[in-house]
């Protein structure tokens, strides 16, 4: 291979690209760390994307799919820069260090990843505040139960998801106090066969209705059918599809509003960094529709509380005692969203160790 | 001497690097068809592959970031392979190498790096030396085969990582997820120039070097290959086999637990639970298709890193998924496999 | 409706048992016949691909099954060829079969992520797989040991020098037990995404294929033994599900290592006796000199 050829080879790329740049506003990349057709996390931030894409013309975005998180990670939003993107999204938790690693190396790209904290002036930080928003799925799971055990897949027990599940808890008690919340972890934000087994562990111990912090919901939601109990979805809106009997309700994000105004920004060479948590009536989260069995009343509720949510109830308002007995939240205090990702304890009527 | 005994060592290099093209270029053959089955375009996807290993300074460096630890973990296995001994235990020794010398980034990490560096190299290759240990102490004694209990203990390994990272090294700072907390600067291996080639590059050349002379040009290497070929005479001949078995093991365990310790320090900056995407089989693959020859296994590595850039390369400009570069893979080992024929040695 | 205890554990580990005893089974198999086969994950992962794509294609999970056993039968018959037509070494080529698993599976499943596809029916507590597992045990016991082509194949396995002068074809025996080890290795990765998940996704087994490994030496190569064995590692990890579920504090990893550590406490234990239970002639100098 000679040298003016391998010259050749390194500029044909850009030649190519150069007529399809001047039509071009901005090429976005995006990474997920599992497949989009997954019912959940991936495919809500695929929709995100899709959105932005449809809501501005001249965009173009590049995906990976089934991304590690990983240095792998890192080399697959470098190829995404070198191939022109201006905008990455990374959009799982383990993607962060690398993509903060690019971010450093590249301060002519912006970068947003999903569910961080770290900041830099072309690095923000965005997701949904979701613990709230678990409040009103709570009080449907409340009212729907027939055997007051609820059950609840976790994947990995990170502070957000316990307080997740301490909004449940908290929602799901305040219509109905005898309820009680069982949680088994996977350990893995994604293991479709842990997930079935924890399903059918909760359902052994009686849990007739299951909600799950998973990347996908598919397969607990598909089990729990199966079994003929409710479920309550979560991460996207469309897993409902998959539970024509037994779905009562769930939350989903929804990415596109808030994506495309960050690509707008971007366009205009005014991103502005930040920490943003949108919840309930912000924008980033929305609740799905009601399932055939949720009666009238039930639904009524779930509303009402779901606007209280929105209007800017915090279910974390003291007096708060954990499932141990210890005061966690003294009376006149309340856990704000910075506090999210701090618990490591469960509200009274969880059944499990938060460690 | 010198010069007669470089070009003698060339010849058979030479030889291989033909035969290794051909087995290349047929694989590739196969794999084309098949991306055009599915409706891919191969040439596009060899020619930026090309164009990002060898006209692309980010898309060359991460060759030498692939390629570090399997020059560790393929060494690993062709040193005590020289003796007959089967290790595939280099996932888990790796993994305990990555531990060990986390306890030493977490433990002192007021040390200036000069001192803190060398401590956990020393510490990464204590745990994966004393995790092939036992391996080598049971076959040495005759009790267990040494291909099992390295299977077995790299099973272990990852799961006392998971066990330390959800517990006690848990990180505060993330909100418990489940990492260690991050090693200071000082704790971490440095890189060169802008780019991720990393120390442990030269850990592994070090490792290959040492490896080459030690069984072309030292007593104990020939007496390690005499037990290779022949165990029982050579221990009628006054070998101390039992010996060698437990060092050598315990050596490539060490070798081994380099390149975990090298992935935590330079790569991920911290203890993870997915240390190692299987380094320690490709690691098994290198050595084998090389033959256990020192350069054969800087060409393998460098091949199997460059197979790793083609998967870059489709999953991001073909969106082909990267496991199918597997194939790829797969079909430059079968086509191997299947010509090396009756009676070749392992 | 709140199971007791142990029946709610058995019934989590036996179906999170089944796909693990079928792959086992079938390494088992081809073990006894002197072939080790590294690349049982990449058979699972071909199973659990093809048989979730059967049953999507054809509305019908049992063809899912057949066509996922069909495809093991394929993919081990090319693995069976380098390793006994071409003496290839069994551990390069098991692993590399395990990378052309991971590369084809990941082929075929891709237009079905996110599909769905009927599962395996519930016949009573478990569906037909499960029932028919434990029964499958019993059987390749008889056939190993009560019939004409189990001694030959474990002579095959046994000494392959004395089978060949014995005027049998040792190579045979090895290519229809490994027939029968890509088809069992197959069905239970088909298990996983068409009863217990529910669902295909790429790299699901998550090392299912390396336990199996695992399992086979535990039961020491028998197939009755096997049974236990998955009960126990599959045990492992619903047992740690089941106590999360009751509020009982554990460590999931810790738990996970126990089956594994009994295997090598096992395995010193038949060493100091003097015994090795593995066939003489496992990988052709698998075993070492002595």
């Amino acid at each position: 291979m000679t040298r003016l050829r391998m010259l050749l080879m390194a500029l044909l790329p850009l030649i190519a690209a150069l007529p399809a740049a001047a039509a071009e506003k901005l090429i976005v990349g995006a990474i997920y760390v599992g497949s989009v057709n997954d019912y959940g996390y991936n495919r809500s931030m695929h929709d995100g994307l899709m959105a932005m894409k449809a809501a501005i013309p001249g965009v173009t975005v590049l995906e990976a799919e089934n991304v590690p998180e990983s240095a792998e990670a890192e080399r697959v939003m470098e190829g995404m820069i070198q191939q022109g993107a201006k905008l990455i999204f990374a959009t799982s938790f383990g993607h962060q260090q690398f993509a903060f690693n690019l971010a450093k190396k590249h301060p002519d790209v912006d970068f947003e990843h999903a569910g961080g904290w770290m900041q830099a002036p072309n690095f923000g930080n965005f997701f949904g505040a979701t613990q709230a928003a678990w409040y009103p799925m709570g009080v449907a799971a409340g009212k729907m139960t027939k055997t007051n055990t609820l059950g609840f897949v976790a994947g990995v027990p990170i502070g957000y998801v316990i307080g997740n599940i301490n909004a449940f808890a908290l929602g799901a008690r305040s219509v109905n106090p005898k309820v009680e919340v069982r949680v088994v972890a996977t350990g893995s934000w994604s293991d479709k066969a842990k997930e079935a087994a924890a399903t059918g562990a909760l359902i052994d111990q009686g849990a007739d209705v299951i909600a799950m912090h998973v990347d996908s919901p598919a397969t607990v939601i598909q089990v729990a059918e199966s079994r003929g109990v409710f479920s309550i979805g979560f991460q996207s809106l469309e897993a409902r599809a998959l539970a024509p009997k037994g779905w009562i309700t769930g939350l989903g994000f929804t990415w596109g509003p808030f994506m495309t105004a960050t690509a707008k920004s971007v366009i205009d060479g005014a991103f502005k960094p930040a920490m943003v948590r949108e919840g309930l009536g912000e924008g980033m989260i929305a609740i799905a529709p009601f399932g055939p069995a949720v009666p009238e009343e039930t639904r009524a509720l779930v509303t009402a509380a779901a606007d209280k949510v929105a209007k800017g109830f915090n279910p974390f308002t003291g007096p708060i005692t954990d499932n141990e007995g210890v005061v966690r939240i003294k009376d006149g205090e309340a856990w704000g969203g910075d506090k999210m990702g701090n618990f490591d304890w469960y509200v009274e009527g969880v059944i499990g160790k938060a460690k | 001497m010198p010069r007669d005994a470089a070009l003698a060592w060339l010849g058979p290099a030479a030889a291989a690097a033909r035969r290794a093209l051909f087995v290349v270029a047929a694989a590739s053959a196969i794999f084309a068809l098949l991306l055009i089955v599915d409706g891919k375009d191969p040439l596009r996807a060899y020619r930026d592959t090309l164009v990002y290993v060898f006209a692309n300074a980010y898309g060359f460096s991460e060759l030498f970031v692939r390629m570090s630890p399997l020059l560790l973990t393929s060494v690993a296995v062709a040193a005590p392979g020289r003796l007959g001994l089967i290790n595939v235990g280099g996932e888990g020794q790796l993994y305990m190498g990555g531990l060990f010398a986390t306890a030493g980034a977490l433990g002192f990490a007021h040390w200036p790096a000069a001192a803190l560096i060398p401590l956990m190299t020393t510490l990464g290759f204590l745990g994966g030396a004393l995790w092939a240990l036992l391996p080598g102490l049971l076959r040495a004694a005759k009790l267990v085969n040494e291909t099992i209990s390295t299977l077995l203990l790299n099973y272990i390994a990852p799961l006392i990582v998971s066990y330390v990272i959800f517990g006690p090294w848990r990180s505060s700072e993330s909100a418990s997820y489940p990492e260690s907390p991050a090693f200071v600067p000082a704790a971490r291996l440095p890189s060169f120039g802008g780019t991720r080639v990393h120390l442990g590059l030269v850990y592994g050349l070090v490792c290959l070097l040492i490896y080459g002379f030690v069984f072309a040009r030292t007593r104990w290497g020939l007496e390690m290959r005499a037990i290779g070929g022949n165990a029982e005479a050579s221990l009628r001949l006054g070998v101390p086999v039992p010996a060698y078995i437990i060092v050598s093991m315990a050596v490539a365990g060490g070798v081994a637990g380099l390149a975990g310790m090298a992935e935590a320090s330079a790569i991920q900056g911290r203890l993870v639970a997915q240390l190692s995407p299987g380094y320690g089989f490709m690691g098994f693959l290198v050595a084998w298709l090389a033959g256990g020859s020192a350069l054969g296994i800087l060409v393998m590595a460098a091949l199997f890193a460059i197979l790793s850039s083609v998967g870059d390369v489709l999953q991001i400009t073909q969106g082909v998924p990267f496991s199918v570069i597997n194939l790829l893979m797969a079909a430059i080992l079968f086509i191997v496999l299947g010509e090396r024929g009756a009676g070749a040695r392992r | 409706m709140s199971e007791a205890f142990p029946i709610a554990l058995a019934s989590s580990a036996i179906l999170s048992g089944t796909s693990l005893l079928y792959a086992t089974l079938g390494e088992l198999v081809g073990e006894r016949a002197g072939i080790v086969n590294l690349g049982l994950e990449g058979l699972m992962l071909i199973g659990a691909s093809s048989g979730f794509a059967g049953a999507a294609l054809t509305g019908n999970p049992y063809l899912g099954v057949a066509a996922a056993a069909l495809a093991g039968i394929a993919a081990n018959g090319l693995f069976s060829y380098v390793v006994i037509a071409r003496h290839a070494n069994q551990l390069a080529a098991g692993l590399s079969l395990t990378f052309f698993g991971l590369g084809a599976s990941a082929l075929i499943g891709r237009p079905f992520v996110g599909a769905l596809a009927p599962g395996l029916p519930r016949l009573g507590a478990f569906d037909l797989l499960v029932w028919l597992a434990a029964p499958l045990a019993v059987v390749l016991w008889i056939v190993l040991y009560r019939t004409r082509w189990g001694l030959m194949l474990r002579a095959a396995g046994e000494s392959p020098a004395a089978a060949f002068a014995a005027g049998r074809r040792p190579e045979r025996a090895q290519y229809q037990a490994l027939a029968v080890a890509g088809a069992l290795g197959a069905i239970g990765g088909a298990h996983l995404s068409l009863a217990v998940a529910l669902t295909w996704d790429e790299g699901m087994t998550a090392g299912r294929g390396f336990i199996a490994i695992a399992l086979v030496i535990f039961a020491g190569w028998n197939p009755l033994w096997a049974v236990i064995g998955a009960l126990v590692f599959g045990g492992a990890e619903s047992l740690e599900l089941e106590f999360q579920a009751r509020g009982v504090d554990i460590s999931p990893f810790l738990m996970n290592m126990v089956p594994y550590l009994l295997t090598l406490l096992v395995l010193t234990f038949w060493g100091l006796r003097g015994r090795s239970a593995a066939p003489a002639g496992l990988g052709r100098g698998f075993f070492g000199v002595e």
